[in-house]
């Protein structure tokens, strides 16, 4: 991580009201990522990352409330800037790809128009300056003759031409980061490989920074710099990709590799599947959020504090009373 | 030994009118895929590839245009035939949300395919609900539930159940894990593999993602385009591939265990290539 | 378009809570309130009635409304306010009997019409479609030129009439439904279709169903009068609000309160019915459920 992050992301927590007091779907969450870097945030469905996203763009919905030290993007905090400033930093200088290119895209009018649409609502340029930016932008992101094609309606492209335009359509006002939420999910594996590789030249050649939240690790080494681990609205590992992939020190991140079949598993060696459910949110309380599933709970911390921050060495982090206390051999 | 289910020679053509003209989209493209009795088979591809109308025409959801269907050696031609072909074949469809019905309690939906079958009375049908419930590891309070209360991976598992209780000895399975968060996804894999063992069952699995395949199957099927462009046990398809397609495949999928640099490329391909300015 | 825009058209993830959506909304809320009034003064004419409905007094015919006869009397000095209470009686009864035929009816050969056998599926669409087309007053002229009206041929008369309405959407829906994994789950598990059709699918249906009879019931309130001011539905002297109406029909102009007040009677009431529906229409939609 660079000595002054570009994103920095303070303590922040999203509450939504419930029954019995606000549920935290991110629970005093903290990260940063450094310009020309990529963060990919990785958690299951319920794990908040995809709301911690929403927050960075400040499109949290309603009745979410999101509070903490702040949201710091190149020193200014977003959280407390005006809704006006705030519209102004998303799509200019942070822009967001999502799970669904067809979601993002009008269908009732020719790809080419809503990049120039984009830039005009940024930049005051002429449409021919608009149009040739919009050329640019489809070039950089591979879409393939786009002076003929960017006529065409997001109908007639393939789910990974559309999103070629999503990226495009977020690229078009230059920002200097993109938040990627899920942008690969639903595509197939050559096409994922096509966009993963270009956010990934998006990253080394134009320096742009990158939040990518998915909930496959296995994508976490082909883009990432740094990885977050979220559990239940909270964070429970960080550090260098490698790092984290290597010597795993968060039983739920232990948990999730061993989840996961790789091309050189088999059912000689099974998997180890973690027992039980992601708890509701109102049950998780002031202990460690993982402890209901947890195979080495030190009993007496973990249902009663949360894990503060514990260094394993070479920026690698982990919140978990265990290793506090045993270190990696508590955990493994 | 003859296979139990067999898909010989299996053709699904569309037509569609564009401008006036008539097209024929070929789904499925002479296909032929057997189970032999206890196997894991594998059928892997991209969206679009035809694998799961292929598993379909299986099981008589949709017809094929040519080709036959073989239970047990002998074609499948009439209705008669279909129907005995469902007590040994079954389906578990993709989408857990949908393939529920939303307004039946699970106790009812997964007797009811004892009811009409007319298998045990009142009693042994809660009976081998409970079994089938347990059998998948879900505790009997569930029967009064509706889907609506369970989540997508305790749904996935009344599915299979579901499926299970006429005791077929093919199980179909398209996509079944594909919806599901990978810890989830691995209770249901190694369920399916305790199922697989313990009842003899043979599988026919349809899955997208490669490394599910890879742990899970004896046996895989690499489709492309309606067409199979490779087959053969998974060791030898996954370790030495012999077609282009699937050493492409391989290489696209990403993979924690792997090490050293980043793999996933921009290999050339095609005019979707990126060109970076 | 811009990406703010692209950004604010993202699905909202579905909120922790939104317990406040199932509040009851205002048209419910009033449309009941109507209906109950209706149903409660049908209900208890007897005791609020002030005159018997049959009651002739030759010496008051005519009378403009006032605090002796509310809805002044009529051509052979009759109570309307009394008639009209106990035309609601009749009236409600009527248009609810005919309700619960034409959609019972309706939902079989809706059902009939998507699960059916090619050949039924055809029939039913094609009787739908000649029904829909078919002016229903003509039919009902047709039908008491041949039997003497009487109210259970009225019954018939509004059965044969609503059935392709509430035929169509069923069959519209259970085609959807059909289309459905858990449907085509149940047929390979050798579920016969029409257990699939009535175990299956009816049940999700309901939610439309009960709009449709808030829907359908305002209709048949309407139908009821129209045939009755026609002469082909509820015979005098038993009163039904069609039948009062007729009854004023020749002394529109000189006495207004014969024709008027038995007819806002019925619009408030259908008024109610279609506000009700409406509501729940929304109510379901909010909740997922068609």
């Amino acid at each position: 991580m660079s000595a002054d992050p570009a994103l920095r992301f303070e303590h922040v927590t999203i509450a939504f009201p419930g029954a019995e007091g606000p549920l935290k779907v991110v629970n005093d969450v903290s990260f940063a990522v450094g310009s020309g870097q990529c963060l990919v945030i990785v958690g299951e469905s319920g794990s908040g990352k995809s709301m911690a996203c929403q927050a960075l763009l400040g499109i949290v919905p309603a009745p979410g409330a999101v509070s903490g030290q702040g949201i710091f993007w190149e020193g200014r905090d977003l959280l407390k800037s005006s809704a006006r400033d705030w519209m102004k930093v998303r799509g200019a200088e942070i822009a967001m790809v999502f799970q669904d290119p067809a979601a993002a895209l009008n269908p009732l009018m020719p790809v080419g128009r809503q990049i120039v649409d984009v830039v005009r609502a940024h930049r005051s340029v002429t449409r021919a300056e608009a149009e040739r930016r919009a050329i640019e932008v489809l070039n950089q992101v591979g879409f393939p003759e786009p002076e003929r094609r960017m006529r065409a309606y997001p109908i007639e492209l393939s789910g990974g031409l559309r999103q070629r335009v999503a990226i495009a359509l977020a690229l078009a006002c230059g920002p200097k980061l993109i938040v990627a939420d899920e942008a690969t999910t639903n595509l197939d594996v050559s096409i994922q490989a096509q966009i993963i590789g270009l956010l990934r030249s998006l990253k080394e050649e134009l320096g742009i920074s990158i939040v990518f939240v998915t909930h496959d690790l296995g994508l976490a080494p082909e883009i990432g710099d740094e990885v977050l681990v979220m559990y239940a609205g909270h964070a429970v590992e960080r550090g260098p990709v490698r790092e984290v992939l290597d010597r795993p020190s968060h039983p739920y991140t232990i948990g999730l590799l061993n989840s996961a079949p790789t091309l050189e598993s088999s059912r000689a060696h099974p998997l180890k599947p973690i027992p039980g459910q992601v708890p509701a949110l109102d049950e998780i309380g002031a202990g460690a959020p993982f402890r209901s599933r947890c195979p080495v709970v030190v009993s007496g911390r973990c249902d009663s504090a949360k894990p503060d921050w514990t260094a394993c060495g070479g920026g690698h982090f982990v919140a978990c009373h265990r290793f506090a206390q045993d270190g990696i051999g508590g955990v493994q | 030994m003859t296979a139990i289910l067999e898909g010989r020679n299996i053709v699904k053509t569309f037509t569609t009118r564009r401008g006036g003209q008539k097209h024929e989209v070929r789904a499925v493209g002479d296909v032929t895929v057997a189970a032999d009795r206890g196997e894991i088979v594998g059928l892997v591809g991209e969206s679009g590839c035809g694998k799961t109308t292929f598993s379909r025409i299986l099981i008589g959801i949709e017809t094929a245009s040519s080709g036959t269907v073989l239970h047990d050696g002998k074609p499948v031609a009439t209705k008669a035939d279909w129907k005995a072909l469902r007590r040994d074949v079954q389906y578990v469809f993709q989408d857990p949300y949908t393939s529920l019905c939303p307004t039946m309690r699970i106790g009812e939906a997964l007797a009811e395919p004892l009811l009409v079958h007319g298998i045990g009375d009142k009693s042994e049908r809660a009976e081998r609900v409970r079994e089938a419930l347990s059998l998948v590891g879900l505790q009997g309070f569930i029967a009064d539930r509706l889907p609506s209360q369970l989540s997508g991976g305790q749904r996935q598992r009344v599915s299979l159940a579901r499926a299970l209780m006429i005791r077929p000895r093919v199980l179909i399975c398209d996509e079944i894990v594909s919806g599901l968060d990978v810890s989830v996804q691995a209770q249901v894999l190694t369920l399916l593999t305790e199922l697989q063992a313990s009842l003899g069952l043979s599988l026919i699995f349809i899955s997208h993602d490669l490394r599910v395949i890879r742990y899970l199957c004896d046996r895989v099927v690499v489709m492309y385009r309606g067409e199979i462009v490779e087959q053969g046990p998974v060791e030898r398809v996954f370790g030495a591939p012999e077609s282009d397609y699937t050493r492409g495949l391989l290489a696209a999928i990403p993979d924690h265990s792997r090490r050293g640099e980043p793999r996933l490329g921009l290999r050339p391909a095609g005019h979707e290539g990126a060109r970076l300015a | 378009m811009t990406t703010v825009t692209a950004i604010a058209m993202q699905a909202p993830r579905p909120a922790p809570h939104r317990a406040w959506r199932a509040a009851l909304n205002p048209p419910i809320v009033i449309g009941a309130a109507i209906l109950g009034l209706a149903i409660l003064s049908a209900v208890l004419a007897p005791v609020i009635a002030p005159y018997g409905p049959t009651t002739i007094d030759l010496s008051a015919v005519r009378k403009p409304p006032s605090f002796a006869h509310f809805f002044g009397t009529d051509g052979v000095g009759r109570d309307v306010f009394s008639r009209v209470l106990y035309g609601g009686r009749v009236s409600l009864t009527v248009a609810g009997i005919g309700m619960i035929g034409s959609l019972a009816f309706g939902t079989a050969m809706g059902l009939l019409g998507a699960f059916g056998n090619r050949f039924v599926e055809v029939a039913v669409s094609r009787l739908i479609d000649i029904q829909l087309a078919f002016p229903y007053v003509l039919l009902a002229i047709a039908v008491t030129s041949a039997v003497r009206p009487s109210i259970p041929v009225l019954i018939l008369l509004m059965v044969l009439a609503g059935w392709a309405g509430a035929a169509r959407v069923v069959r519209g829906i259970a085609l959807q439904e059909r289309g459905k994994d858990y449907v085509k789950a149940a047929a390979v598990l050798g579920v016969p279709k029409m257990r699939v059709a009535l175990k299956h699918v009816l049940p999700t249906i309901i939610p439309s169903l009960i709009v449709l009879a808030a829907m359908q019931m305002a209709a048949m309130i309407v139908f009821e009068a129209t045939l009755s001011f026609l002469g082909m539905g509820v015979q005098p002297p038993t009163p039904s609000w069609g039948g009062i109406m007729l009854d004023g029909k020749n002394y529109i102009t000189s006495a207004w309160w014969m024709t008027a007040l038995p007819g806002v009677a019925l619009v408030l009431t259908s008024l109610a019915l279609v506000l009700i529906g409406d509501g729940l229409q929304r109510r379901f939609n909010a909740k997922g459920v068609r």
